[in-house]
């Protein structure tokens, strides 16, 4: 058996690159001599065909090996999972674990940054390992998320004024286990995350109560409104492509860390987190980022479907927002986000869910789940959180489906995870068999043996 | 017995178009009888028959078991492989109410949802067909007692009056928490300060409500002694429909929806209605219920929670999935609500969730959201599980009810079909077809408008 | 023909009763300037069109002391009647806009406007507090669009000119922001203008002016209605009991709020509540059920789905003749419900659906703002299926009987005001040509529509800050 010793010379590298102003930014592999051997499972490694009665072997927080017939290393302790399932953990897409404890409480929450235009800054440093939302998050088999800035899918957009930041920062992809943000941190610029600009119009015709008239129902003034914004966008862009060349030709004169941030965007290196729901900003967002040859991945997108011919010739992928959710139009049919996940994956299109959420980010394999009495193939609800968002996030290398090699975040559970009532029996994220008891667990004991 | 929660086997393909023979769907006639066959039904009350029949005369249920006789002229629905269970119930719901909130006083039991019930909003067809018949719709949290709540049908396109539940008890929403003493701190509204900003304050503002009412039923009963007497020269006391509303729950004729978070405020409410000699009838959200479940089931009050909501403000903080199951292990009678035009969408999940976290099993937890808020709500001689006699309020689902891969293909209730997969998918084609008409209609009558020069009156020029 | 009263337009025209005589003299130094009036006219060899009868082609209409005193054919013409040639006119009742601010002074436009939305009221601050029922908030019920009402309001003039000749003139500003008044549209003073100052009590739904606390809701609206309703009641049986023998009696309140809605129901005076689409309707009917009072709707759009429940209950509507559009400027991509194209759809048809099922309705001009607008929506509405019968009956006769007025109003027929329009060709026409009107007996002609100058502002009747609530 290969001991993959840690590989992550590469991988650090590639942060201080992107990381840029923060050196000090690594992630650490932990390699604390710990070996595993779960035995006895089925092992769903969503690589191939499930195996039955197979082994997993963890080393040095990878995995080592994945099979039916393998021998336990001297030393290693034996997981007996006669009976249960080994799946990958599961990937949150897009999140805010750690970044807000008390939705209501504005001092818990480091969500959203002053300002428009923040592409220096990164979630990473922000992520709360004491969190509360962590523990909980992860006894439901959630390993590892996208921790992004900004307050998308939020009420009032996460800053007050409805609407988040156009470019909030940096998102990080961070395991759901560790003592600093710094053990968790997988990368700290996994995506930059860009709010497309909406055009707002207040409803015009009220078939409730009286209420507030629309302050502004003109519609040149709203597109005005948004042209603007885009132009900023632009704008922005441009200032960052100019201070690339004169970075190469030696003449900057002093760093700019926003414009130094945007480089590995605008150079198309970094991809781009492109929230937007509505079908036009979907369209514009993707006319603007082809125009501008950025590297797009749609969030949110609860009208993707009606994009998807678009989305699917243009080959970018979703991070689907929850699909327990209303339908946009009153008209829509009743089940239209059930069935939208479906529908696109039909149509080429990769999928992953996001929970867009802190404390519900336990709920993402349901969310998941939702689509499939409505068209969504069982396999592929279990992919858009596993192997799917690892794709699109250029980590499946590492992550994503239950391999030699693959960084050893894995779930042991008693049943099909999208399952309402199955069980998460064991957890490993980073190699590091880890407690599924949270603060709920706690409670409940706590408060069941009340006399 | 079959499992709830999954599968038994592979179901038959059949599309349900086939299933419903002869009649459009939605036209019962309710002479006619309707035979529900070869259905795995899920009593609640008298566990599960498999390959079950169900009988529904004038929207009543009338038979129940492994074979009944196929009455003359019957309708047949072929339900094999299916589930039927009793139409859901949502305690706590804010679907289909033209207003949710008279939050500008601390105390509006004069206002009631029952004035404002709105049958044309969406959310009552989307909450059919996640199975829902039933729901509570309650005023909102702005203050420490709220108006009057409505418990309905889901008729949908039936009028406002068509979707009142016939001889269901009053209720009225109380409020506890974070929510009442916002109510005062939101700079710029139409709000005015009188609202409460402690806990204290909100039991406060309940306590001198009930304590005007007291007096208020005394001046009335005053009075009524003194008209009986035969006294003469009797001015009548002032109608108030704000204490009014008390007395009636201090007689024990309306019942109290009380929102409350903290364990704290729940037991205070409690002893201040034992104080004034009344029952909470239901503490809803009630997150903190599993802190003080012994108090709750000494008091007799039912509890109505989210399945898994948490750590939205920080009376939430302290929320748990368990909640509902320690409640019911501590003899408190239970269910799980919405309080969201979503989530009473799958209100069956919301269930399941208290088999994972918290173990109850499955009848328990489909008892969350059936015949338990149908008793919290004092229907349950007529909703709430399979039963003769009891309203014809039913699922009909493709898998076990309590799996989240299961989906609703027909909801009934008193018997007529409200909703149909497959009706949905042919109502989809015709709206869009009549909204491209109309929208094709509308632009060409402003073509012409504009021609004419008509469309701009000749003042405005 | 034209000559004569035309130049009485600039000037501050007499009503008939002050013109005693054919040859009065002078009584003011403008009326020195003007020719005096005719008392009597003769209009011969018109079509009159009754509305109370049937046509009469080639008929003659006779009117005195600005009453009519003849109608039909061959009428003995009174020596002195100022004769108008009617070949090629028809004649018909004054129309009547049932429901109007026209007059009225500019209002807080409460309706749909929405709480904490009072823009210019100065801040919320300084508003008085209601917190709850006893402080009756935004309620005026002894207030009189009669006392209100403005004879040289530029609206009054073009109104009269778009062939209105009475105005059913309803206060909008307040949850009880008073009641209507019939008033005719041409005079000096309101006080001759008046035909009858309490016709309806006005419930203005969703009005939140002048006040900040309660109600803040649909919900508190309603719950506000019904207080007030009982208090009344409550009022009236205390006051009973007191003023019979107050000895040993513990004194009722004094409520200024509260005796008109006494006076209101002991006269069965309607009360005007508004009811816009099929579900506001029916709330409206139960609220008339529950409390009692005889109902007037008005708005009505979605009428068509409340048809039958309102000829069941006889009761009465107003059309609100603003039909819903689409707006000019809205979101080429919004997709609207199905239930809103619908409605702009349909809602023109509703007084179709009302004649087909019984239902006696009116036209008001609501938030028109053109005078010339409103009759191009009552086309609308015959094109949608009304018969141009009711819809003539509807803008005439109806609106007489519905406020109470029919025995002086709403029809040609001998006795009542003389109030006629007088078109050439069809009232209904593409393009009605309106000759002239006749409001008590005097004769405003009616100049064809012509190209405006901005500096013409006696023919700019409208100002646009002028809105035309209710």
């Amino acid at each position: 058996m290969k001991n993959h010793l840690p590989r992550r010379a590469f991988a650090i590298a590639s942060i201080v690159a992107a990381a840029g102003m923060f050196p000090l930014l690594r992630g650490q592999d932990r390699d604390d001599g710990k070996v595993y051997a779960i035995r006895g499972a089925t092992i769903h490694t969503l690589a191939g065909q499930p195996i039955e009665d197979g082994t997993v072997i963890i080393q040095g927080g990878r995995i080592t090996g994945v099979g039916s017939r393998i021998g336990v290393p001297r030393g290693a302790q034996v997981v007996n999972a006669q009976g249960l399932h080994v799946y990958p953990g599961m990937l949150d897409a897009f999140s805010y674990v750690g970044l807000t404890e008390v939705g209501a409480v504005s001092a818990t929450n480091d969500i959203t940054e002053k300002g428009d235009f923040n592409p220096h800054l990164q979630a990473a440093i922000a992520v709360h390992p004491a969190s509360e939302h962590i523990p909980v998050a992860r006894a439901n088999g959630i390993t590892h998320a996208v921790v992004a800035p900004g307050g998308a899918g939020l009420p009032l957009g996460g800053t007050g004024r409805g609407t988040p930041p156009v470019i909030p920062g940096e998102a990080s992809l961070m395991n759901l286990n560790g003592w600093t943000w710094e053990e968790m941190l997988v990368d700290p610029a996994i995506g930059m995350v860009l709010t497309w600009p909406t055009i707002d119009m207040p409803r015009r015709f009220n078939f409730g109560p009286p209420e507030d008239e629309p302050s502004d129902p003109s519609f040149r003034k709203a597109e005005e409104k948004y042209e603007e914004r885009v132009a900023e966008i632009e704008t922005w862009l441009e200032a960052s492509r100019h201070y690339g060349r004169a970075k190469q030709a030696g003449s900057l004169e002093a760093p700019d860390s926003k414009l130094e941030a945007l480089l590995p965007v605008v150079e198309g290196r970094q991809r781009v987190i492109v929230v937007a729901n509505a079908a036009r900003a979907i369209r514009n967002a993707v006319a603007f980022c082809q125009k501008h040859k950025l590297k797009m991945v749609l969030a949110g997108g609860a009208e993707a479907w009606k994009e998807k011919k678009l989305l699917s010739e243009k080959k970018i992928p979703v991070i689907l927002g929850p699909t327990q959710a209303i339908p946009e139009e009153e008209d829509d049919p009743y089940d239209k986000l059930y069935s939208a996940p479906g529908e696109l994956h039909e149509a080429g299109i990769k999928i992953a869910f996001g929970s867009f959420n802190s404390s519900d980010s336990r709920l993402l394999p349901y969310e998941a789940a939702m689509g499939v009495p409505f068209g969504l193939p069982r396999e592929e609800a279990l992919n858009a959180i596993t192997r799917n968002p690892a794709e699109i996030l250029g980590i499946a290398d590492r992550f994503g489906t239950v391999e030699e090699g693959k960084v050893a975040n894995l779930i042991v559970t008693d049943g099909d995870p999208l399952s309402i009532t199955t069980e998460v029996r064991y957890l490993f994220i980073q190699g590091e068999l880890t407690p599924t008891d949270n603060k709920h667990q706690q409670l409940y004991e706590k408060y069941l043996a009340r006399p | 017995m079959t499992g709830l929660m999954r599968f038994s086997g592979r179901l038959p393909g059949l599309p349900l178009a086939l299933l419903l023979v002869s009649l459009p769907a939605t036209a019962w006639p309710q002479s006619r009888p309707l035979l529900i066959q070869h259905a795995n039904i899920v009593t609640v009350t008298n566990g599960i028959i498999e390959n079950g029949s169900l009988l529904i005369r004038d929207g009543k249920i009338a038979g129940v078991g492994e074979s009944l006789l196929i009455p003359d002229g019957a309708q047949i629905i072929n339900a094999t492989g299916r589930y039927v269970t009793p139409g859901l119930i949502d305690c706590h719901s804010h679907i289909a109410a033209d207003a949710i909130n008279e939050g500008s006083i601390p105390v509006s039991s004069m206002v009631g949802i029952e004035d404002v019930i709105d049958p044309d909003d969406i959310g009552i067809y989307r909450a059919l067909a996640g199975g829902v018949t039933t729901a509570n719709v309650l005023h909102g949290s702005a203050n420490p007692i709220g108006g009057k709540c409505q418990v309905i049908k889901l008729r949908w396109g039936k009028p406002a009056s068509g979707l009142i539940f016939e001889g269901a008890p009053p209720g009225i929403k109380f409020a506890l928490g974070e929510n009442p003493k916002r109510s005062n701190s939101q700079p710029g509204g139409r709000r005015i300060d009188l609202h409460p900003n402690t806990r204290m304050g909100v039991n406060d503002v309940i306590r001198q409500a009930f304590a005007d009412a007291k007096h208020y039923q005394s001046r009335w009963k005053d009075y009524e002694k003194r008209k009986a007497a035969g006294e003469k020269r009797l001015i009548p006391p002032r109608r108030d429909f704000e204490l009014e509303s008390l007395v009636e729950i201090l007689e024990g004729k309306r019942l109290v929806h009380a929102h409350c978070y903290r364990a704290d405020e729940i037991l205070a409410l409690l002893r201040l209605a034992e104080e004034f000699g009344f029952r909470i009838q239901t503490l809803q959200h009630v997150l903190e219920g599993y802190k003080v479940a012994k108090e709750i089931a000494d008091h007799g009050a039912g509890a109505s929670t989210f399945s898994d909501w948490w750590a939205y403000k920080v009376e939430a903080y302290d929320a748990i999935p368990h909640n509902a199951a320690i409640m019911v292990r501590k003899g408190v009678l239970v269910s799980i609500n919405s309080d969201s035009a979503e989530e009473i969408r799958h209100l069956n999940q919301e269930a399941a969730k208290t088999i994972k976290w918290g173990g109850l099993s499955e009848d328990e937890a489909l008892r969350l959201v059936t015949i338990n808020p149908a008793m919290q709500l004092k229907i349950d001689n007529r909703v709430g599980s399979i039963e003769p006699g009891k309203d014809a309020d039913l699922v009909i689902w493709d898998g076990p009810p309590l799996s989240n891969f299961s989906k609703v293909l027909t909801t009934l209730v008193d018997g007529e079909v409200y909703f149909d997969r497959e009706k949905d998918f042919e109502a989809r084609e015709q709206i869009a077809k009549e909204r491209q008409t109309l929208i094709e209609k509308e632009k060409e009558s402003q073509k012409k408008k504009k021609a004419s020069g008509s469309d701009k009156p000749a003042e405005e020029k | 023909m034209n000559s004569y009263i035309g130049s009485l337009r600039r000037g501050r025209p007499l009503v008939f009763a002050l013109a005693v005589c054919w040859v009065a003299l002078s009584i003011g130094a403008a009326a020195a300037e003007e020719p005096s009036r005719p008392k009597s006219f003769a209009i011969q060899g018109a079509k009159l069109v009754p509305v109370s009868g049937p046509v009469v082609e080639a008929g003659t209409i006779v009117f005195e002391d600005g009453l009519i005193t003849a109608i039909g054919r061959d009428i003995q013409i009174p020596p002195g009647a100022w004769l108008i040639e009617g070949k090629g006119l028809t004649v018909y009742p004054g129309l009547i806009d049932a429901m109007s601010s026209v007059g009225l002074p500019e209002q807080d436009r409460g309706r749909r406007g929405g709480p904490g939305n009072r823009g210019g009221s100065g801040s919320q601050g300084e508003l008085p507090v209601s917190a709850g029922p006893e402080d009756r908030p935004a309620t005026k019920t002894w207030a009189l669009a009669a006392d209100e009402f403005d004879p040289a309001n530029d609206r009054v003039k073009a109104w009269r000119e778009a062939g209105f000749t009475s105005a059913v003139v309803a206060p909008m500003d307040g949850i009880f922001p008073g009641q209507a008044a019939v008033i005719n549209l041409a005079g000096d003073r309101a006080s001759e203008m008046v035909i009858q100052p309490q016709v309806a009590l006005v419930i203005n739904i969703g009005y939140s002016g002048g006040y900040r606390g309660f109600p803040n809701s649909l919900m508190g609206y309603i719950t506000y209605v019904r207080q007030l309703f009982h208090d009344a009641g409550q009022y009236s049986a205390a006051w009973a009991v007191y003023r019979d023998d107050p000895s040993g009696l513990e004194r009722p309140a004094y409520d200024r709020t509260l005796a008109p809605l006494v006076e209101a129901k002991s006269e069965k005076r309607p009360v005007l509540y508004p009811g816009d689409l099929a579900k506001e309707i029916h709330r409206a009917l139960n609220l008339s059920k529950e409390l009692g009072f005889p109902l007037i709707v008005y708005g009505a759009h979605q009428g068509y789905e409340a048809a039958a429940a309102l000829a069941e209950r006889k009761t009465p509507v107003m059309v609100n003749l603003k039909w819903p559009e689409k707006e000019g400027d809205a979101d080429p991509e919004e997709e609207e419900p199905l239930r809103v194209l619908r409605l702009r759809d349909r809602a023109p048809s509703t007084p179709a659906a009302f004649e087909k099922a019984g239902v006696k309705f009116a036209f008001y001009s609501g938030e028109i703002r053109s005078a010339a607008e409103i009759l191009p929506k009552v086309r609308t509405a015959i094109e949608k299926g009304l018969s141009p019968e009711a819809a003539l009956r509807a803008l005439t006769l109806s609106a007489a009987e519905i406020y109470g007025v029919e025995n002086r109003l709403g029809s040609l027929d001998s006795g009542k005001i003389a109030n006629l329009v007088v078109t050439e060709g069809d009232l209904f026409a593409e393009k009605p040509k309106l000759k002239m009107v006749f409001v008590d007996g005097q004769k405003y002609d009616i100049r064809p529509p012509r190209e405006e100058k901005p500096e013409d502002k006696e023919q700019a009747s409208e100002t646009p800050q002028q809105e035309g609530t209710p």
